[in-house]
């Protein structure tokens, strides 16, 4: 059983050829168990480190947190990492620097939205130079809240994005997270994809952002040359 | 704050200035005033900062721009130039090295036009950004597309 | 090579002539009339790159490996701070402030709070001044701690194994933090300041505690430079390496460790003294090389004397009220006088100042930040001509960048 894009099971044609196969489906299973227990407790994490969050983040992995301890190092390349974690403010300036880097990493792959300003931009969400919430340009797996969010939350969102790697290796559907809200909290002006009071531009500005890649990459846009 | 007696009689005799914190020059006069305190030993830049202030009755639509020098260890001095929107003020890079990036960034945020400056683009914002966000009129949360 | 053709190019520049011929390298060097053929390699560092502390870019032009011309743009982490202070209350702002320096938020609030204070004329009651010099030193090892583990770690498994000198002061680290916790109830971003003193008061066994950890550390100091300072590869790796001239320095407005390592015997603590620090005796170090090692063995000297510092401190602190006014929590609860203010104190990277003008409601007109991460990155451009590319990686590390901080 092999789960696509969308969380849904699909049976690929090699798969129902090797079912044919006497005891082969078995091995199937058991590389299967072996991947989802490999991918799930060595999860190599790309540190989007741009603020404060990057400095609770930097604490996460040093002596008393230990991210080793759970399998995960930071590594500072996008190529050979698992998970994203955005930790701190993006910027208008820095939003295609990291959705270019998201693009760059391999499949399989999850983010991790660590902190306030990385879920809604926090009380910079009305600022003109801070994007409201990662989660208008790239998907986001797992929320954790605060400012910062101490490293044991960091640590709760790391164990809650395993449980879902597992729950999704065994075809199980999850549900996407929500962003947290707090009671009390204004609610963010950039209402989530879906809510009837979202403007419509804005879901064309996502998928624009999504679909259109440009071939030079976020790397060259004509306002960046210099 | 006392002022010391080389800047008070600086000012006084080269510039017909009172001392002040901070003091007001003309436009015209600013690089002047800036060469002749580094003379007499303000050579630390501590920094420019401008602010936006809207047409009144009174004035037209205009910045203040204000600089500020240091003699270590103790003495500091402070002037500021008035400068109409539409205009500009002579840049101190001539005089200051660190005017560069400070002059730049008041340019970026407030809108302040500095003659004269070697290099004189944006440096917090992306270059195709329209307006400046730290004037008056300049609305917080103002979209830029497509990313908020 | 880069420094030498750059002074012909002050003969014939191609923008405004400078009236001043400066001995230190061009920043406005045109890379075209230096290397019409176009051999020049344009490279790309940073904005997410480990070693750039946070999202610096820089763009240099290499010459084989040796840089002929560099130029920073800064930037990516533009909040719009000072747009939002001036929507906030001032009872708000010192929240915000907190994360502008996110290695010593406690200091930030000390320098708008200050400038408020000095605004309205609040004196400040003579326990909460002990209480703020008190936290501000506490802070200035915790960020000190933070930039010793970074700046090794840039230079990699040359010092033993990529993180070990980290991990050894991040370990101390979380014991200032775990300080600050029990304090005001944060690890980092605290809000205790406000307009006329402090909102929380030092809790019991707060002086034991605070003993113990500065105590550990004290000695710990010892060990860093045996890890560290005593390694024959950290001497040569930053020996020499980003001389920054004193004269060049005070042009640019760089202040703290980096201009007194380069022979400025500086220090706001000292010469215009502000919270309690006029009751007490500071030693500045200040060292005369300007490179690397000598900006480290500042910053260590420093560290130690804050640790002096707090022990000192933590005994001595008078008894009395806290906060002049009495802490408010509505944002518009306190109005300022109209007026102008600029005060700096001297954070952890130098002359951190709030520039404020006022008018007379519970809002400022207009608030600048005057952070010293921002002037110590103008260096770069002249640092980066004629050294090698794992030179610049050296020299951003000690100069301690918080980005945080230079974007605002």
């Amino acid at each position: 059983m092999a789960v696509d894009e969308s969380g849904q099971a699909f049976h690929h044609p090699i798969y129902s050829f090797l079912e044919k196969m006497p005891g082969l489906s078995l091995g199937l299973t058991t590389a299967d168990q072996l991947l989802t227990w490999g991918s799930s407790n060595s999860l190599f994490i790309f540190p989007m480190a741009t603020s404060c969050c990057g400095i609770e983040f930097m604490a996460a992995s040093s002596g008393r947190f230990d991210l080793d301890q759970i399998g995960s190092i930071p590594r500072g390349t996008p190529r050979q990492s698992d998970v994203m974690v955005i930790a701190g403010t993006i910027t208008v300036k820095m939003a295609p620097r990291v959705k270019k880097l998201w693009d760059q990493m391999p499949e399989p792959k999850w983010a991790i939205a660590m902190g306030s300003c990385a879920i809604s931009g926090d009380f910079y969400r009305d600022i003109y130079s801070v994007v409201p919430g990662v989660d208008t340009f790239m998907p986001i797996d797992v929320y954790v809240p605060g400012c910062p969010p101490n490293p044991d939350q960091l640590f709760a969102g790391l164990r809650r994005l395993q449980e879902k790697i597992r729950a999704k290796r065994n075809g199980e559907w999850t549900d996407p997270e929500l962003r947290p809200d707090t009671p009390g909290l204004r609610s963010p002006n950039l209402p989530r994809i879906g809510d009837p009071r979202r403007e419509a531009s804005l879901d064309e500005a996502q998928l624009d952002a999504v679909m259109n890649l440009d071939p030079g990459g976020g790397m060259l846009r004509s306002g960046d040359k210099s | 704050m006392s002022t010391p007696d080389d800047l008070a009689s600086l000012l006084r005799e080269g510039f017909d200035l009172e001392p002040a914190d901070p003091l007001t020059v003309d436009r015209s006069r600013v690089v002047e005033l800036a060469r002749s305190l580094k003379g007499i030993g303000f050579e630390y830049f501590s920094y420019c900062a401008a602010a936006h202030y809207p047409a009144t009755d009174a004035d037209p639509d205009r910045t203040v721009v204000e600089y500020r020098l240091r003699r270590l260890p103790r003495d500091e001095v402070a002037f500021r130039v008035w400068v109409p929107t539409g205009e500009s003020t002579p840049s101190l890079c001539g005089v200051f090295a660190g005017a560069d990036w400070q002059e730049r960034e008041q340019y970026d945020l407030v809108g302040t036009v500095f003659a004269d400056h070697p290099d004189l683009r944006r440096i917090m914002l992306p270059e195709d950004w329209e307006g400046h966000p730290l004037r008056r009129d300049y609305a917080i949360d103002t979209r830029h597309h497509p990313w908020r | 090579m880069a420094v030498a053709h750059s002074e012909e190019a002050h003969e014939a520049p191609a923008g405004p002539v400078p009236t001043v011929v400066r001995p230190w390298a061009d920043p406005y060097l045109d890379p075209e009339t230096y290397d019409p053929e176009g051999d020049l390699m344009v490279m790309n560092l940073g904005p997410q790159h480990p070693s750039t502390h946070g999202v610096f870019r820089v763009k240099l032009w290499l010459d084989g490996e040796v840089c002929v011309k560099a130029v920073p743009y800064p930037g990516y982490l533009h909040r719009g701070v000072e747009k939002l202070c001036e929507k906030l209350t001032y009872v708000q702002i010192p929240p915000i402030v907190d994360k502008n320096d996110y290695v010593s938020p406690y200091i930030n609030e000390l320098a708008v709070n200050m400038a408020f204070e000095q605004l309205n004329a609040v004196e400040v009651p003579r326990r909460s001044q002990y209480l703020r010099t008190l936290g501000a030193e506490m802070q200035r090892v915790g960020s000190h701690l933070l930039w010793l583990g970074t700046f090794a770690m840039d230079m990699g498994g040359a010092l033993g194994g990529g993180a070990s000198a980290f991990m050894h002061t991040f370990r101390e680290r979380e014991t200032i933090l775990d300080c600050f916790e029990l304090w005001t109830g944060a690890r980092f971003h605290y809000n205790t300041l406000t307009v006329g003193g402090s909102r929380h008061d030092v809790p019991a066994g707060f002086a034991e505690m605070v003993r113990r950890t500065y105590e550990t550390i004290r000695a710990r100091t010892i060990e860093y430079d045996e890890l560290i300072y005593d390694n024959a590869i950290f001497r040569s790796r930053t020996e020499g390496v980003g001389r920054v001239d004193a004269k060049l320095a005070m042009e640019l407005g760089v202040s703290g460790p980096i201009l007194r390592a380069s022979g400025i015997d500086w220090d706001l603590r000292r010469d215009r003294p502000y919270a309690a620090y006029g009751e007490l005796k500071i030693n500045v170090p200040v060292r005369s090389a300007g490179d690397s090692l000598a900006r480290y063995e500042v910053r260590m000297a420093e560290m130690r004397e804050s640790i002096r510092l707090v022990l000192d401190l933590i005994d001595g602190i008078p008894e009395g009220p806290i906060c002049a006014l009495k802490p408010v929590k509505l944002p518009g609860a306190f109005k300022g006088k109209a007026g102008q203010a600029y005060v700096a104190v001297d954070g952890p990277r130098g002359e951190l100042g709030t520039w404020v003008i006022a008018d007379g409601t519970e809002r400022a007109y207009r608030l600048k930040i005057r952070p010293p991460s921002y002037h110590a990155m103008a260096l770069i451009p002249y640092l980066a001509p004629g050294s090698t590319l794992s030179d610049i990686i050296v020299t951003l590390g000690s100069l301690d960048p918080i980005l945080g901080e230079v974007d605002r």
